[in-house]
């Protein structure tokens, strides 16, 4: 295993984290805030610590599939380790595992909060929780391929381990252009947002952290009254943009480069919008009796349908007093996810295409049982292995599921709330049901839990494997083998110049 | 590192090549370390999955000569097209629809004797940019070294008139022990070393280098009294009367065809009788044995003991290890190994095998060649560049078109780069070996041999962090 590259990506990503902390030290500033001064100590020592891990290039610049998934899982944990920190020295959030958490559901854009005062924080921090969303949203990893030379093409294992969705499509030959293209789209819609918002007359502050949050589908609120206090237009302008970032990033990219033909082909993208169209006019039709007004009842349930299926999680209203129905379409919701290749997380739509895709030729190998079909995706046949590994994926999924909601249940809650909150992380939303509704927060749980749920979210964000990977058994064994066959080469060296400098020594005395 | 720096500057070519064989790899690797944006197509999935997971390319799945998979892999923007699949005809199929797309360049793969005689042809009415025939082509390689046995490895520069020819100091040879400069000046500058290995290190040489027995030494020198200069090295330079050749393949079928041009006797041995009554027809004075050439009683038979020369070339490559090592124990005779497959390299390299031919390097170095002429193609000045040692030093003939830093000055106040060497000069068809007084000038063709890559213009060799300071 190439140990030293992995150390080197996390040394880049230690720097980059420090880099970004600019933001919030920045923003400290500008509303000369004492807490800046957390940020700064942070982003000091993180920039140490990385030169000191990413300062020389290592000569081997090999990934394979599992020096990705390790790279990638590390950066994760320590840019949540690191990104953590700040709350804790601030005092905002004293706590230092409620502080992880509340990073950790930031960078996988849960947007789930143990914060029950939001308005309480000081902006920077307010700010470092929204940015949090927008780097995780498209992937540091990614980030860094746009901006750094990580040579080799086999720098796409990383994109791969980071990127949602079945497979990992590039636009370009050179990964670095693809890197690019992709936050290229992704800081055009971020900016055209930013300045839609604030022509509707949302404050500077609240429209640059909504604009975070919606991108990175995140759902951190800035108010603790979520989004009910903005007007009717601005949460119109939310759900757009929320439905917009849970899009394909392809299409946008065949949009802009190739034939809008193509991009009308995607299959996953129709599927995505027929989910939504339909979800909002169920839930429109069943929240009626309620409302008793159409307007208002449709921008609800858009509103909250576009927030959970994109997994942002951002709440105009407690749907958790809906009616049965459009509670139970809004977590069927949370389990589809938006479309792969976009910021948004759950299962994904084109999975979920590909799963009933093949249960209806499985279903048919029983009628015709030498029947040979293929499962067909965009028009083209989809590849044995890929249709496999959405099979493993859904397996893997409801097996961490299971395990999650039965570790949670420890502490004796309702079974809504349980099993909500264990979805709502796992799917990267945000708010669940029950106790975890969107006017409650998360605060309540036990450490234990807590921890469950941060690695659920990891789990979410990451799909799995990498993290899988890096608590594989095998992974560490080799890891110890590598760092004793180092050593021992190490030794070997030494004995070698010293036998070498007494054979020197001898010749001259000859 | 500079050369590196010089080439991402220069706009990358996009490149699309068809199929994903021994060639379609190394030219891979190659072309996407030199920062080319490439697009591959193969019809194995598997594959592409592979190389697009170890080299930063995107590929496409499908039939390369389709007018549907081509376009969606995006030729209309391609710069380079390359067709190095199995089949001859493919290749050429894929170019001619390639060509009809769009107006890139287009390269292919031609191995069969049949179509590849009528290259020029061919050339011309399908509008191809370059054919190369990889078999052909080691086959020229072989014959050259034959001409010169002394050599491991012989390179043609300036149109033929200058070589590069590599040898190995054996123990107690003249040069064993000497430095350059002492060996010069007792020999009148006759000679111009451009590179040395020795053991795991290339380097240029300085006049201060001191030969070792085991060095692997490369000079330069007109086309015409070679032999003479080998004599200077004392090195033995008969040339090969006969020739012992086993296996049947098209590269057999060329070498043993450049051979008897040359009034060298030819055996051949072929295990199938039905390809030996082809090459019978086809190659007349040669002696065609039917038999099995890996069986050590008929070489006995067929004379390997008193053989000049021998060269295996059955299509395994293991086999051919095996049969050099054979024949370098029980004769004399020079031998050259053809190997197809570049991997285990590092196994091949120390079992002392003599010269070694790789016809899939020589044919990726052809279009690498051609890939970076055509990067710059606007000034670009590259008139040729071979790989030595392994590709860690290069050799580029460059054409000096307008007047420059580099003209007009004696090359001894030059500031070259480190480890560059400009070891000949091409004026008006004549070949100048420069002293530190000469100077060069438009229109001269001068070749520099180097250890930085990617120069793309002769004023690359310049120390240029001197000039900006």
């Amino acid at each position: 295993m190439n140990r030293k590259i992995i150390l080197y990506t996390l040394g880049i990503v230690c720097m980059a984290e420090s880099g970004l902390m600019l933001v919030p030290i920045i923003c400290a500033l500008f509303y000369q805030e004492q807490e800046g001064f957390a940020y700064v100590f942070t982003a000091g020592i993180t920039f140490i610590l990385g030169y000191a891990l990413g300062h020389k290039k290592p000569e081997n610049t090999m990934f394979y599939l599992k020096e990705g998934c390790i790279a990638t899982a590390l950066s994760w944990i320590v840019l949540s380790l690191i990104g953590a920190v700040p709350f804790v020295l601030t005092g905002e959030i004293p706590y230092y595992p409620d502080a992880l958490f509340e990073t950790v559901s930031g960078f996988t854009t849960t947007g789930a909060s143990i914060l029950g005062n939001v308005e309480a924080l000081s902006h920077c921090s307010i700010m470092w929780r929204s940015f949090t969303h927008w780097i995780g949203g498209m992937g540091v990893l990614v980030f860094l391929l746009a901006i750094i030379p990580l040579s080799g093409g086999s720098t796409i294992n990383l994109m791969r381990a980071e990127s949602p969705g079945p497979s990992v499509g590039k636009f370009s030959p050179h990964l670095k252009q693809t890197a690019r293209v992709l936050y290229l789209i992704y800081v055009a819609l971020t900016v055209f947002e930013f300045l839609v918002l604030i022509i509707s007359g949302m404050p500077f502050f609240d429209a640059i952290n909504i604009s975070f949050g919606t991108a990175g589908t995140g759902g951190f609120a800035i108010r603790n009254s979520g989004f009910a206090e903005y007007t009717f237009a601005q949460q119109w302008i939310v759900t757009i943009f929320m439905i917009i970032f849970g899009v394909n990033f392809n299409f946008y990219y065949l949009l802009l480069v190739r034939d809008i033909k193509d991009a009308l082909r995607m299959e996953e993208v129709k599927a995505y919008f027929g989910i939504i169209i339909a979800s909002t006019v169920i839930i429109t039709l069943n929240i009626l009796p309620v409302y008793h007004n159409v307007s208002l009842a449709v921008k609800d349930a858009a509103f909250q349908v576009g927030s959970i299926i994109t997994t942002t999680g951002f709440a105009t209203t407690d749907f958790n007093v809906w009616p049965t129905l459009s509670k139970t379409i809004l977590v069927t919701l949370m389990f589809i996810g938006a479309c792969a290749g976009s910021t948004g997380g759950g299962i994904k739509v084109s999975r979920i295409i590909i799963t009933l895709k093949a249960f209806v030729r499985e279903s048919n190998s029983y009628i015709h049982p030498k029947s040979v079909k293929n499962v067909n995706m965009d028009g083209k046949p989809l590849d044995e292995n890929n249709v496999r590994s959405v099979n493993v994926y859904m397996s893997t999924f409801t097996l961490i599921f299971v395990i999650s909601v039965l570790l949670v249940s420890i502490e004796g809650r309702d079974f809504t709330t349980n099993f909500t909150a264990v979805a709502a992380t796992i799917n990267n939303i945000g708010p669940g049901l029950g106790d975890v509704g969107p006017a409650s927060n998360f605060e309540s749980f036990s450490t234990f839990s807590k921890f469950v749920m941060i690695f659920d979210m990891l789990f979410g964000r990451l799909e799995f494997f990498p993290l899988i990977v890096l608590f594989h058994p095998t992974v560490w064994k080799e890891m110890h083998e590598d760092i004793r066959a180092a050593k021992k080469r190490r030794r070997i060296k030494v004995s070698t110049k010293v036998v070498q400098k007494k054979y020197e020594h001898d010749a001259k005395k000859m | 590192m500079f050369g590196q720096k010089n080439l991402t500057e220069i706009k990358p070519l996009k490149i699309m090549i068809v199929g994903c064989g021994k060639v379609g790899i190394a030219l891979i690797e190659q072309l996407s370390k030199e920062g080319n944006e490439i697009t591959i197509v193969d019809k194995n999935h598997d594959i592409i999955d592979k190389l697009t997971n170890t080299y930063d390319i995107i590929g496409y799945h499908g039939n390369g000569a389709s007018y549907g998979v081509l376009t969606e892999a995006g030729i209309e923007d391609m710069d380079l097209f390359i067709a190095v699949t199995e089949s001859d005809e493919m290749n050429l199929l894929c170019c001619t629809i390639a060509g009809r797309i769009t107006e890139c360049s287009t390269i292919a793969r031609v191995r069969d004797p049949d179509i590849s005689r009528e290259i020029g042809y061919l050339r011309e009415r399908l509008g191809l940019t370059m054919i190369i025939n990889p078999e052909f082509e080691a086959a020229r390689e072989t014959a050259k070294i034959l001409y010169l046995p002394a050599a491991l490895e012989v390179n043609t520069f300036a149109h033929g008139q200058a070589e590069i020819i590599k040898f190995k100091v054996e123990a107690g040879s003249i040069l064993d022990g000497v430095t350059i400069a002492e060996f010069s000046s007792r020999n009148n500058n006759a000679v111009l070393f451009c590179a040395v290995e020795r053991g795991e290190e290339v380097s240029i040489p300085t006049g201060f280098f001191r030969f070792k027995a085991g060095d692997v030494v490369s000079f330069v020198a007109p086309r015409r009294g070679n032999r003479a200069r080998l004599k200077l090295l004392n090195l033995a330079t008969p040339q090969v009367h006969n020739c012992l050749i086993v296996g049947g393949s098209e590269s057999a079928f060329y070498l043993a065809k450049e051979l008897l041009q040359n009034k060298i006797s030819v055996t051949l041995i072929e295990k199938e009788k039905k390809r030996c009554e082809e090459l019978a027809e086809e190659l007349d004075g040669a002696n065609i044995i039917n038999g099995d050439g890996t069986d050590e009683e008929l070489l006995k038979e067929e004379g390997l003991e008193s053989v000049d020369s021998f060269i295996p070339l059955t299509g395994i490559d293991e086999e051919n290890v095996m049969l050099t090592l054979h024949a370098r124990k029980v004769s004399d005779a020079k031998v050259v190994t053809k190997i197809n497959r570049f991997a285990f390299k590092d196994v091949t390299d120390n079992l002392d095998l003599g010269s070694v031919i790789y016809p899939m390097v020589i044919t990726s170095e052809a279009i690498i060649a051609y890939a970076r002429a055509k990067r710059a193609s606007l000034d670009s000045n590259i008139e040729s560049l071979y790989h030595m040692y392994d590709g860690r030093v290069e050799a580029i003939e460059f054409l000096i078109r307008n007047e420059s830093p580099v003209t007009g000055t004696p090359i001894m106040k030059l500031p070259l780069k480190k480890n560059v060497l400009i070891t000949c000069i091409s004026r008006n068809g004549n070949l100048i070996f420069p002293g530190g007084s000469d100077t060069l000038e438009v229109g001269d063709t001068v070749m520099i041999v180097t250890k930085n890559f990617g120069f793309q213009d002769i004023h690359d060799i310049l120390d240029s962090s001197n000039g900006r300071e």
